[in-house]
């Protein structure tokens, strides 16, 4: 009754999409399933969450991730074709790891136990946001967001507020590194004095009549506070009675055991003036900045007994400020500890379809994405050497993929049609006859065998549905889970050896990549309807045709070039989007041919080449024609314009010399060598994809910094 | 679950509001969201009818990318303005505050509303916008000042811009014509009568032309080169005529000029981004079928209405004329050009131009403070308020003429309110008070004329030719001409400018005299010289080499470079915003060196043909 009457003020109170209801409605006829609330993780309770987190990954057997990004890609031409090679689908895996953000990480370690003889399971749903922590460094903290994903978002409810407001921030192992190594040259530079704000600069310029004032005041303050000390009377009590208004602003301290002053509520340009007092006028008080209880700093001036005395001074609060920006540095890793802990734990991590989601991992947790899918997968099989990818896992199945209908293996869907009794609270005999796994969920003190907490889209729950499908499809694999509880490892069952490390480079065209040896493969079975149609793709027939008259449609161009070359030579005519196509010829000796014809009918407009058959696509004068390699150039930019036809432009001018070659049209014959030298000059630009920036209001000290030095 | 994520975005929201500054608790503005915009869209329009100002805010989701991407001092307005462009483009409007306000004596009269935005693809077609980017640390600042992110992600107000929108009909129903209010255009040029008169005579011989009864039948291919000749067609079963015009000033020039004829309506054919279509002028035979031609026409305006969602506010704005009010102009109206009117132009003066036409009289608060005080750096709304209380008596008391509803969330879009506040005190300061409405819609007292639509960044007080001095000091207003300016890096380990400066002193004739040396970003200085001819000769010195010390000649083979003012332009045309400026500098080098061999040669190729070029349209 208590839960009815829940729902119903649930339902006053969302605007939810009703498949959400209906999933409500059917957790509540199931008499028998429980809900209670995801573990959500945020800034506040993260490390209390973190501590027990430890221990559940370290007894885990394997550990199922998923996350929600705030976009996949960054144009719609960089979305996956049929058309695209490995190597430039894991370029816009790539593109799309670097420019957004991940906005909720879902992380669910599984145990078996083996007296219940069923799967633990411990959902966690981690609200992440790439906060700037430390300031001026080079961490990325612009972000891209795709429209129609923050929609989708919103669609199943996510909390953006809590997200921006609450989210937990995180550092990469290379950011990391960065700033340490950042802090420690400014701090090994004895003359940068001025960043902490020990610089001994000029005479502040005491212009304004009220700066004067305010200067006199303070040095006869300070004077009277240096007096007292030195006679070692009364000291402390005086001041506070010579000013009654100045009680709450000076206040008798002591700083590593000497005594000194402590400056609060006063303006920034104040505190100048009264260290330039400090400076002029007292030679044996010191003014320093250390780090406060809060964030601010604390503004001190400190008695010292000598010259000496005053350097050990400089050099403990320099110390100490060091000391405090590590600490901080160390505490900007947020998140990262939970990554950490999965690589550390060399776990078997399990996601669904999560090449993509692997990427963002790298590239947000560990560093830069390397250039090519090589590189990237020997790097990441270091830090995570077992992945699973449960995609993978029900295709290769027969059992699994006769279950689930017409070959759809989305999330949610596989979900309910391998574990209804999870899904749906339904009791049902499993798969082959094989008794169903029971999987338990434990949130805090809080157990259920049948949880549901009906949130699809979240992380946390996502994740679990994962893991919860990995678990059933062991099983129906026939392996006994206690044996290995004993043995401790289940990456290394044999039953899974077939399956273990190999992603989807992309659903679409069913390209797999085996990440232990870099070797990409196609899976014939993902979606053969689509790979018979592409079967004699070859790439060096392939020409990239852009910025031709808008309304041209794919069926004209392949007619114009029938007429041109014969009606055999183009076998299809793909449109990356509106102002792009690729043309795929019959033999690549036709792309240089038709590159050819494309050279002269450009630098000619004599009455010839305007009848020729060609000239109908070609004769704009926007018009470019390139082959397959300036295609992975062109993707590989940083850049990301809407069209792909602006997008090239727009490489092309930031590298005028592949255009003259593209010109030229003899790529197709370039040398290995001279391909790679292009590539790495096109590689060169994007690899800080969005530079550093600092506050606005570092950035402005920063300014002032500069002009005082040069008064 | 769904309880959970709904509850705590309301806890937060409470949290925010138990605790706003006290000074703002008073004032309630309107929030709108998609549920109210209807509603609100009906009062706006008329308070904006009653007020003889609008002011605008807008709360963006960044502003730069790199610290020298920022508009600096440095910055000529042409500069700046790429900056703000490339700003605009990528980045996504989420608050937009509008303010139609009146001030009488010493009383201000506000009606504040603050439209929350989001880009959402209604009508699935990738638009308004396919992505934007955001920076962190301003969606950080933007939750702690109570900004509800599902609010605006969940019920914001879509919008097209007037391209999309034609772009996006063009979609739907193919070349369906809309029509388009007439707006009367700010200024006539003696083109632009010469053109009104044309079109005037032409209409008028085309309407003889067929109202003539006793045409002659006419041999076919008469009667098609007529067609050709006069652009004569038909629309639907009515004689139709279509009108070239090359830009959207002229499309408003032609709407004007159809307004003397009774019996023909015009139709504005939607075109694609950037391009001009032909006006269709259609004649009505009776005044029952120019009503119902009429009513078409209106149907199809309010099925726009959905479609252009919130721009149908700035249409509102841009209807009634009146002056509107900002704190950054620059940076506000690039967005809104870019988000609302159409994809920016590549120039300062084309935005000018092509913005003038739909706000006529942008007024910058900015500006209007550095007539008070042009030494003093006032950015800031609140320290100008805070300055004019100090030094000015200008009581104002504000009123808000809204019911905001209670429960909203109440400390959003409040600058705008401030805005208003601002300008009235510097209004009345400046006294300059309007008197009659009359005289603000139409003309201004000469005293605030010359503020109108400056885009410049930083004020000077002309509005004449583009000035090419910028100033190297942000509290001076010194100026100096971008000729004596050079732009230095790759000095490795140097961090600060006076460093540089120590450096460079005395290490060459050049650095014996004035010059002065400031930090752009990190990575790269700029040296501004006392003395004119110094900059070229240092160029020299790099170029070819010469004599100099051995500090000098150290930095050099460290790798120190240099290059002109041009250089930092073309890395602003060319847009290569790398993270640090000096390899943006690099990057325009390499490219101006590739650029003149290339332009050799395409000179070389292309002159011998030049004469034998057959235009096939000819023929």
């Amino acid at each position: 009754m208590k839960r009815l009457c829940k729902l119903k003020s649930t339902r006053q109170l969302s605007h939810a999409p009703t498949t959400v209801l209906t999933t409500r409605r059917r957790t509540l006829s199931s008499s028998s399933s429980s809900s209670f609330d995801i573990k959500n993780v945020t800034k506040s309770n993260f490390e209390s969450v973190l501590k027990d987190l430890r221990g559940l990954l370290r007894d885990a057997d394997f550990v199922a991730v998923d996350l929600e990004m705030t976009g996949v890609t960054s144009a719609p031409w960089r979305e996956s074709f049929e058309f695209d090679r490995y190597d430039i689908r894991y370029l816009k895996v790539k593109d799309s790891a670097e420019k957004f953000a991940v906005v909720q990480f879902g992380v669910c370690p599984f145990r078996w136990d083996s007296h219940k003889q069923s799967f633990i399971a411990h959902p966690h749903n981690f609200y992440i946001f790439p906060r700037q922590e430390i300031p001026g460094s080079n961490q990325c903290c612009e972000f891209l967001c795709q429209t129609t994903s923050l929609d989708f978002l919103a669609k199943y409810q996510f909390d953006f507020n809590l997200c921006i407001r609450e989210g937990i921030s995180y550092l990469s192992r290379s950011q990391e590194e960065e700033a340490l190594e950042r802090i420690s040259s400014i701090y090994m530079d004895e003359s940068s004095d001025s960043v902490f704000g020990l610089r001994e600069d000029a005479d502040f310029p005491l212009v304004r009549m009220a700066d004067v004032l305010f200067a006199e005041r303070m040095k006869n303050t300070i004077r009277e506070w240096r007096d007292s000390l030195l006679s070692k009377g009364s000291s402390s009590s005086e001041i506070k009675q010579t000013s009654t208004g100045s009680s709450q602003r000076f206040q008798m301290v002591f700083f590593k055991t000497r005594p000194g002053l402590a400056l609060s509520g006063f303006t920034s340009r104040q505190l100048r003036v009264i260290k330039a007092v400090t400076k002029k006028h007292f030679k044996d008080l010191a003014y320093i900045r250390v780090a406060g209880e809060a964030t601010s700093p604390r503004q001190l001036i400190v008695y010292t007994d000598s010259n000496d005395d005053r350097d050990l001074l400089m050099k403990e609060v320099k110390d100490g400020l060091r000391k405090e920006a590590e600490i901080k540095v160390r505490s900007a890793v947020g998140f990262r500890h939970v990554i950490d802990l999965l690589s550390s734990e060399r776990k078997l991590i399990v996601g669904h379809n999560c090449f993509l989601d692997m990427a963002h991992i790298y590239s947000k947790f560990i560093g830069p994405l390397p250039s090519t899918a090589e590189d990237y997968v020997s790097s990441f099989q270091k830090f995570f050497p077992s992945i699973i990818d449960t995609k993978i896992l029900l295709n290769a199945n027969g059992v699994f993929r006769q279950r689930l209908d017409k070959n759809s293996t989305s999330l949610s869907k596989a979900f309910v049609s391998i574990c209804p009794q999870i899904a749906l609270g339904v009791k049902t005999s499993g798969l082959a006859d094989r008794p169903c796994v029971e999987v338990e969920v434990q949130v805090d003190e809080k157990r259920s065998s049948n949880w549901n907490s009906g949130a699809k889209h979240e992380a946390g729950y996502d994740a679990f549905m994962t893991g919860c499908i990995f678990a059933q499809a062991c099983n129906h694999l026939g392996i006994d889970f206690t044996l290995h509880v004993l043995a401790g490892d289940l990456a290394k069952e044999s039953k899974l050896q077939n399956y273990i490390n190999r992603l989807y480079l992309s659903w679409i065209s069913g390209d797999v990549i085996d990440l232990s040896t870099g070797i990409c493969t196609t899976d014939s079975s993902a979606s053969s309807n689509l790979k018979s149609r592409y079967q004699e793709l070859s790439f060096p027939s392939i020409v990239l045709l852009w910025g031709f008259p808008a309304k041209l449609k794919a069926r004209e161009i392949r007619a114009c070039i029938a007429q041109a070359f014969g009606p055999n030579s183009v076998s299809t005519v793909f449109h990356l989007d509106e102002s792009a196509v690729f043309i795929q010829f019959s033999k690549p000796e036709l792309v240089s041919k038709f590159m050819e014809i494309k050279e002269t009918l450009s630098r000619n407009n004599d009455p010839i080449s305007v009848l020729h058959p060609l000239s109908n696509i070609l004769n704009g004068e926007y018009t470019h024609a390139a082959t397959y390699d300036v295609y992975r150039q062109i993707c590989s930019s940083s850049i990301s314009k809407i069209l792909f036809a602006d997008q090239a432009e727009a490489v092309i001018i930031k590298h005028k010399t592949v255009l003259s070659r593209g010109k030229q049209g003899n790529q197709v014959f370039d040398k290995e060598n001279e391909v790679s030298a292009l590539d790495e000059k096109v590689d060169d630009p994007m690899s800080p994809p969005y530079g550093y920036s600092e506050t606005e209001k570092s950035a402005e000290s920063f300014y002032l910094d500069e002009i005082l030095a040069s008064k | 679950m769904l309880q959970r994520r709904l509850i705590c975005s309301r806890i937060s929201n409470t949290v925010v509001q138990s605790n706003p500054a006290p000074s703002q608790s008073k004032w309630s503005v309107n929030q709108v969201t998609k549920s109210n915009f209807s509603v609100a869209l009906e009062q706006i329009s008329t308070c904006i009818s009653d007020s003889d100002f609008i002011a605008v805010s807008l709360k963006n989701t960044g502003v730069y990318s790199a610290p020298w991407q920022r508009i600096l001092p440095i910055d000529t307005a042409h500069t700046a303005y790429l900056k703000a462009k490339y700003t605009a483009e990528r980045f996504q409007v989420l608050q937009f505050a509008v303010c139609p306000f009146s001030t009488n004596g010493s009383k201000l009269i506000v009606h504040p509303y603050n439209f929350h935005l989001f880009p959402r693809d209604e009508l699935k077609i990738g638009m308004p916008s396919y992505n934007f980017s955001c920076q962190s640390s301003y969606l950080t600042s933007m939750a702690q000042e109570g900004f509800d992110f599902n609010a605006c992600i969940y019920d914001g107000i879509s919008y097209l811009s007037k391209s999309q929108e034609s772009a996006a009909i063009d979609r739907i129903v193919n070349a369906a014509p809309i029509s388009c209010t007439v707006q009367t255009p700010s200024g006539y040029t003696v083109a632009d009568s010469v053109f009104a008169e044309r079109i005037k005579s032409r209409v008028k011989n085309w309407i003889t032309a067929c109202k003539d009864t006793n045409k002659k039948p006419e041999d076919t291919l008469i009667s098609s080169l007529r067609k050709i000749v006069s652009g004569d067609e038909l629309y639907g079963c009515r004689p139709c005529l279509s009108i070239d015009v090359c830009s959207e000033s002229q499309v408003r020039l032609v709407l004007k000029t159809l307004k003397d004829f009774v019996d023909v309506i015009p139709l504005l054919t939607p075109a694609k981004e950037g391009t001009i279509r032909p006006v269709r002028v259609v004649l009505s035979s009776s005044e029952e079928d120019r009503i119902l031609l009429q009513e078409l026409e209106n149907d199809r305006k309010e099925h726009n209405k959905c479609l252009r969602g919130f721009r149908g506010v700035i249409d509102l704005v841009s209807d009634s004329q009146k002056p509107v009010v900002a704190h950054n102009s620059l940076n506000d109206f690039t967005f809104i050009h870019s988000k609302f009117l159409a994809p920016l132009p590549s120039t300062l003066d084309e935005f000018r131009r092509s913005l003038g036409l739909v706000f006529p009289n942008v007024l910058d608060v900015n500006h209007l403070m550095k007539e008070i005080s042009p030494l003093t750096k006032l950015n800031n709304l609140p320290t100008s308020i805070s300055y004019l209380k100090q030094r000015f008596f200008a009581p104002m008391d504000i009123e808000i003429r809204n019911q905001a509803e209670v429960y909203e969330v109440k400390t959003l879009g409040h600058d705008v309110v401030k805005i208003s506040q601002l300008f009235a005190k510097l209004w009345s300061i400046l006294k300059i008070a309007p008197k009659t409405p009359e005289a603000v819609a139409g003309h201004f007292p000469d005293a605030i004329e010359c503020y109108t639509n400056s885009f410049n960044p930083f004020f000077t007080s002309s509005h004449g030719p583009a000035n090419e001095d910028v100033s190297v000091w942000t509290d001076n207003a010194r100026k100096i001409s971008i000729k004596n300016l050079i732009f230095l890096w790759g000095f490795k380990g140097v961090t600060s400018a006076g460093k540089l400066k120590n450096l460079l002193y005395g290490s060459h004739e050049v650095f014996h005299n004035e010059f002065d040396v400031k930090m752009v970003d990190r990575s790269c200085a700029v040296i501004a010289f006392g003395n004119p001819g110094f900059s070229e000769v240092l160029m020299q010195l790099m170029d070819s080499g010469g004599i100099c010390t051995n500090t000098l000649q150290e930095m050099l083979a460290d790798g120190l470079r240099a290059a002109g003012y041009e250089t930092y332009q073309k890395v602003c045309e060319l847009g290569l915003w790398e993270a640090d400026l000096a390899s943006s500098m690099e990057k325009a080098l390499e490219e101006s060196e590739s650029f003149s061999d290339a332009q050799s040669k395409e000179r070389s190729r292309i002159c011998p043909n030049n004469g034998e070029v057959i235009n096939l349209d000819e023929l």
